[in-house]
């Protein structure tokens, strides 16, 4: 029977209640460690496919008869239209159709340098473009505000200030024996997916839309559009089958989406509206800026006495609070804490969601904070954290449903121990160092989330679902899921996915969701399908069902007996088996969260200012590990991400004008293969015993998250000086180097 | 827009002369960003691809013949690379493996831009650029190819057919400063040789001043050298880097460049 439950959901560190439904009878979670093929590395199933070039993405699709659009947008932070002709747009080779301001979401008043103004739709891209070069506007420039601490003394804020406080900070500050107070502050970076932001409209009659878009939510983006243009949800169909990265900028439709629909409707042909890398590093988001003014007391034991901190997000005109607090609430045992975030509404292009968003922003600054502390107090920096450690979440007093931080610091022990082996191959020139940070973050997932299973009667089966997987391999993940519980080799397993016509609704695929949230779902449905295979095996073989087990493709009786799957299945032809299953809730009361600790070691060349990071070792807990081999590349990735945004990236906007000065991939250096380190990664592996059928959490976002600090530590570690700004640039480098040299020296780190 | 594409350096000389306008290609990865980027709408391309005269490098008394079609790939093998050490070294920080494979000395000196790396070591090296016209072939000193910021000394009927050089011998480096490991227009650059035949030092830098520049001194000023070098670039502001980053890291690129050449 199905049962009604009110549950409460989180995405992104962001609580809400809901119903769900559940299925009545659930399953236990499987033994820790390897299996049959979970928890044992399995290559991409469509790896050969995206490595020959035949995965075909939003970018690669061309329906026939298909429109290219091409977006007018403001050269300008903030300016008004006084006038605008399209008459020579119109006029111009291949335009078929041209929208100006007065059609939503174009815009008049732009607010931001790239906002979007008119389109045009073309035969080709290259028409579409030269027509909006076409487009002449005359243009009233208005004073753009660009600073975000005068944002905040003006008041010119996204949302209300975010305020949280327990404890009480000034008896916290009576109480420590030493202080630390520093600001720091991490710069703006853009996600620069390898395809940029595009959508393909198709109008079926007036009132059935199919949208081809690369996406991180088909049913977000089905919901929104649905809702745009009054159409029951169920005449939108949006097909996201390949997708190359979006980092959280991809989680809703966006205004190129509206742009093509509008187009399309406007010419009653299909029409694509695909993002240049130019407008994708102008306006499809970004992580945004931040300046935190943190202070930290502690006993001399090194008790943590309180924690304070005030963030000042330069959210630009429209997006969210971040949460840079985040980890200053939930990382440490401290009885005194009290943040407040603000979020200055500027006249620069949107924030959106990226990788952690606040949390990779906000360890920064604490995990370099808290080895300031060490530093101070002569405590090593690893042993700090572990006398800080937390048995349970301090926000709201509820117990972790797991935590290996501990586990995860004690692996972290040798690495940590080679401390004075690397200091020692220090020289003139090159100082050598290593240091740590430590990461907490959301990652639970939740319901809802569905899933079907079907077998055929060659006795292979097809999970059936409406997620996306975002190229971080979870379709693989899910195939070895059912596959287990099917007792199938992974080979003899279709994931069928990316289209909301053909399959349940299903997560998104941010927060490190798609895992814990798909997986349970995709499980319990083909436990579903097992147990009907079962049941009619019982009756075909005359056994009891409670000795029949699937296994290795076989149906296997404990007391002898196997017979192939496809034997039975085979008895129905054409007939199939359908198993369907769902998400059950989140553990109630119980905080959810992962956990980990990266070692980083480095060289600074102290005369050229040059960082060079020659190892990062990636320890985290994420529950149960599905496959090895994925997690290993998501634990890369996002090191590589973060060292970019560590030591080369930043979107620099020109100081007078809000112009952005960095739109190519020239200007904004992303690392190269050349700049990666060795990187080790080491996940716990232990199943959440109270989280769903499966016991995993998320591993998309946590390795991307104490990098930074880790690295900056290092730096200190080998310099002594202290580097509180990102990107560490050489520059950034000597000025640190030159202001630890004009003051008094320090002693060495946990001599 | 028309492309031309001669068999021979004789036609290649005769269509520059029938349509100054036409742009020079060679590997295209100067030329092909302008375009893409929408930064020039030439009439015509002339693709000199297929004119043999311009490929390859020869040897002729001691005096090197680098052909303007010679990529940094071929400048990066031997024997070649054992002659002009600094060249080779900066060709192998040029963008990636294709742009190597594609990108040439004709192309760089073509643009002509105060970042071209293949600059700073052909000037240590005192090259001369030969340029070609159906009027007759002219030599000129690199320093007096290279007349300012993205502008070289070739007329509008003139290709660049070879670079020429007379390898000294001496110890020579190059060195590269930029944000990140490979792909990278320097932040600045200095090639750096000591020729203890001719008593010299001398120094060329890259993207610290409008031009790539020339600096040469006594032998025995090895230790106000660095500063000297430092003084004579005049770096700009930009977002690769400010003046001051700039000067200060020619300084201790030229103190660690004699040092690898003295010892
Ligand atoms: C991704 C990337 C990375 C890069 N990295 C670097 C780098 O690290 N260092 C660096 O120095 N450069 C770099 N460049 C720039 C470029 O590769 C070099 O300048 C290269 O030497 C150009 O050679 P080419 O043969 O491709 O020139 P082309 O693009 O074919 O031509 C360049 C210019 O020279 C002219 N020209 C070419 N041949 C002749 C001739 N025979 N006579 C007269 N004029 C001629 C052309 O008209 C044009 O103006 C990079 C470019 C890209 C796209």
């Amino acid at each position: 029977m199905a049962r009604l439950i009110r549950t409460e959901k989180e995405v992104e560190g962001r609580y809400t209640e809901q119903w769900i439904v559940v299925d009545e009878d659930v399953l236990e979670q499987w033994p820790a460690g390897p299996l049959e093929t979970v928890g044992r590395p399995v290559p991409r199933a469509d790896g050969g496919q995206r490595a020959r070039g035949e995965a075909r993405y939003t970018a690669d699709i061309k329906l026939p008869g298909m429109l290219h659009a091409a977006i007018l947008r403001s050269p300008h932070a903030k300016a008004r239209v006084r006038r605008i002709d399209t008459g020579r747009a119109r006029r111009a080779p291949g335009v078929r159709a041209v929208l100006g301001p007065e059609t939503g979401p174009l815009t008049d008043e732009p607010p931001y340098e790239g906002a979007p103004v008119a389109a045009v739709a073309a035969e080709t891209s290259e028409q579409a473009r030269t027509a909006v070069s076409l487009i002449e506007v005359e243009w009233e420039r208005l004073e753009p505000l660009l600073d975000p601490e005068e944002a905040v003394r003006r008041n010119e804020l996204i949302d209300e200030p975010n305020r949280e406080e327990r404890g009480e900070v000034e008896r916290g500050l009576a109480e420590s024996d030493a202080v630390v107070e520093a600001e720091y502050r991490t710069q703006t970076v853009l996600h620069n997916s390898m395809e940029t932001h595009q959508a393909i409209c198709e109008w079926d009659g007036d009132d059935r839309l199919t949208v081809y878009i690369s996406t991180q939510f088909i049913w977000g983006v089905r919901e929104e559009v649905a809702k745009r243009f009054g159409l029951p949800e169920d005449h939108v169909r949006v097909v996201c089958r390949f997708m190359g990265g979006g980092f959280g900028s991809k989680n809703g439709p966006g205004d190129y989406t509206y742009v093509a629909a509008e187009l399309a409707r406007a010419t009653g042909r299909p029409v694509k509206c695909a993002l240049t890398r130019r407008e994708e590093n102008l306006d499809s988001g970004n992580r945004n800026s931040t300046i935190q003014r943190l202070r930290v007391g502690a006993r001399s034991d090194g008790t943590l006495t309180f924690l304070d901190g005030e963030f000042v997000n330069a959210t630009g005109w429209d997006g969210w609070l971040a949460s840079t607090g985040g980890p200053m609430r939930l990382l440490y045992a401290c009885e005194n804490v009290r943040t407040v975030e603000y979020g200055a509404k500027l006249n620069t292009p949107p924030m959106a969601a990226f990788r952690a968003p606040g949390f990779v922003e906000g360890t920064f600054g604490l995990e370099c904070l808290l080895d300031e502390l060490a530093a101070k107090l002569e405590i090593d920096p690893l042993e700090l954290r572990r006398r800080n450690h937390s048995t349970h979440d301090a926000v709201d007093e509820r117990p972790f449903s797991s935590k290996q931080l501990l586990e995860c610091y004690r692996r972290a022990e040798p690495h940590w121990e080679r401390r004075d082996e690397v200091r020692a191959r220090s020289d003139a020139t090159w100082k050598r160092g290593v240091g740590l940070a430590s990461q907490v973050w959301y990652g639970g997932g939740g319901p809802p989330s569905y899933a079907w299973v079907r077998i055929g009667g060659d006795g292979r089966a097809a999970v059936i679902t409406g997620m996306q997987d975002i190229g971080t391999g979870s379709a693989t993940a899910m195939a070895q899921i059912a596959a287990e519980e099917l007792g199938l080799p992974v080979d003899r397993i279709e994931v069928a996915l990316g289209d909301s016509a053909r399959g349940p609704y299903a997560t998104i695929s941010a927060g490190s969701s798609t895992i814990p949230s798909m997986g349970p779902a995709v499980r319990a449905a083909a436990a579903d399908a097992a147990r009907q295979l079962i049941e009619i095996a019982a009756q075909r073989y005359d056994r009891e069902e409670r000795v029949l087990s699937l296994k290795n493709g076989q149906i296997v009786s404990s007391d002898g007996g196997s017979w192939p799957l496809e034997e039975i299945t085979g008895l129905l032809e054409s007939g199939q088996i359908l198993g369907k299953g769902s998400r059950g809730p989140n553990p109630t009361g119980m905080r959810v969260l992962t956990f980990g600790v990266q070692v980083a070691e480095v060289a600074v060349d102290v005369e050229t200012g040059e960082v060079v990071v020659e190892k990062i070792v990636a320890i985290h807990d994420v529950g149960r590990v599905i496959n090895p081999l994925g997690a290993s590349s998501q634990v890369e990735g996002g090191i590589i991400q973060g060292l970019g945004h560590t030591l080369s990236e930043e979107r620099l906007l020109d100081p007078s004008t809000g112009g952005n000065l960095t739109q190519t991939l020239d200007a904004y250096k992303i690392p190269t293969i050349a700049d990666v380190p060795e990187i080790v990664t080491d996940l716990v592996d232990v199943p959440d015993e109270h989280l769903t059928n499966l016991g995993s959490k998320g591993l998309g976002e946590p390795p991307i998250i104490p990098t930074a600090a880790a690295i900056a530590n290092a730096i200190r570690d080998a310099t002594g000086a202290d580097v509180r700004s990102l990107p560490i640039t050489r520059e950034e480098m000597l000025r640190a180097l030159r202001e630890a040299s004009r003051q008094p020296a320090r002693e060495e780190v946990g001599a | 827009m028309e492309v031309f594409t001669p068999r021979s350096l004789a036609e290649a000389l005769r269509l520059k002369a029938e349509q100054p306008s036409a742009v020079p290609i060679e590997g295209g990865t100067d030329v092909m960003v302008e375009l893409n980027f929408d930064r020039a709408r030439p009439e015509a391309l002339l693709n000199l691809n297929e004119v043999a005269e311009l490929r390859g490098w020869s040897r002729d008394n001691g005096l090197l013949r680098l052909g303007a079609s010679l990529t940094y790939t071929e400048a990066m093998a031997a024997p070649l690379s054992e002659q002009l050490p600094a060249l080779a070294e900066a060709s192998r920080t040029v963008g990636s493996p294709q742009i190597r494979n594609r990108g040439t000395l004709g192309g760089n000196l073509g643009t002509a831009s105060p970042a071209g790396d293949a600059l700073p070591p052909l000037l240590v090296e005192a090259a001369e650029v030969e340029l070609s016209s159906v009027r007759g072939v002219r030599t000129l000193a690199l320093e007096d190819f290279l007349v300012g910021p993205k502008r070289n000394a070739l007329e509008a009927d003139e290709l660049i057919t070879a670079v020429l050089v007379q390898p000294s011998g001496a110890r020579q480096t190059f060195m590269k400063v930029g944000p990140r490991n490979a792909m990278v227009i320097a932040v600045c650059s200095l090639a750096v040789s000591v020729d203890q035949e001719r008593c010299e030092l001398r120094a060329a830098y890259g993207s610290a001043g409008p031009v790539t520049g020339l600096v040469t001194a006594p032998l025995d000023e090895v230790d106000s050298f660095p500063e000297r070098v430092a003084e004579a670039a005049s770096p700009i502001d930009d977002v690769r880097g400010s003046a001051r980053y700039r000067r200060h890291a020619l300084r201790v690129l030229a103190e660690r460049g004699l040092q690898r050449c003295l010892t």
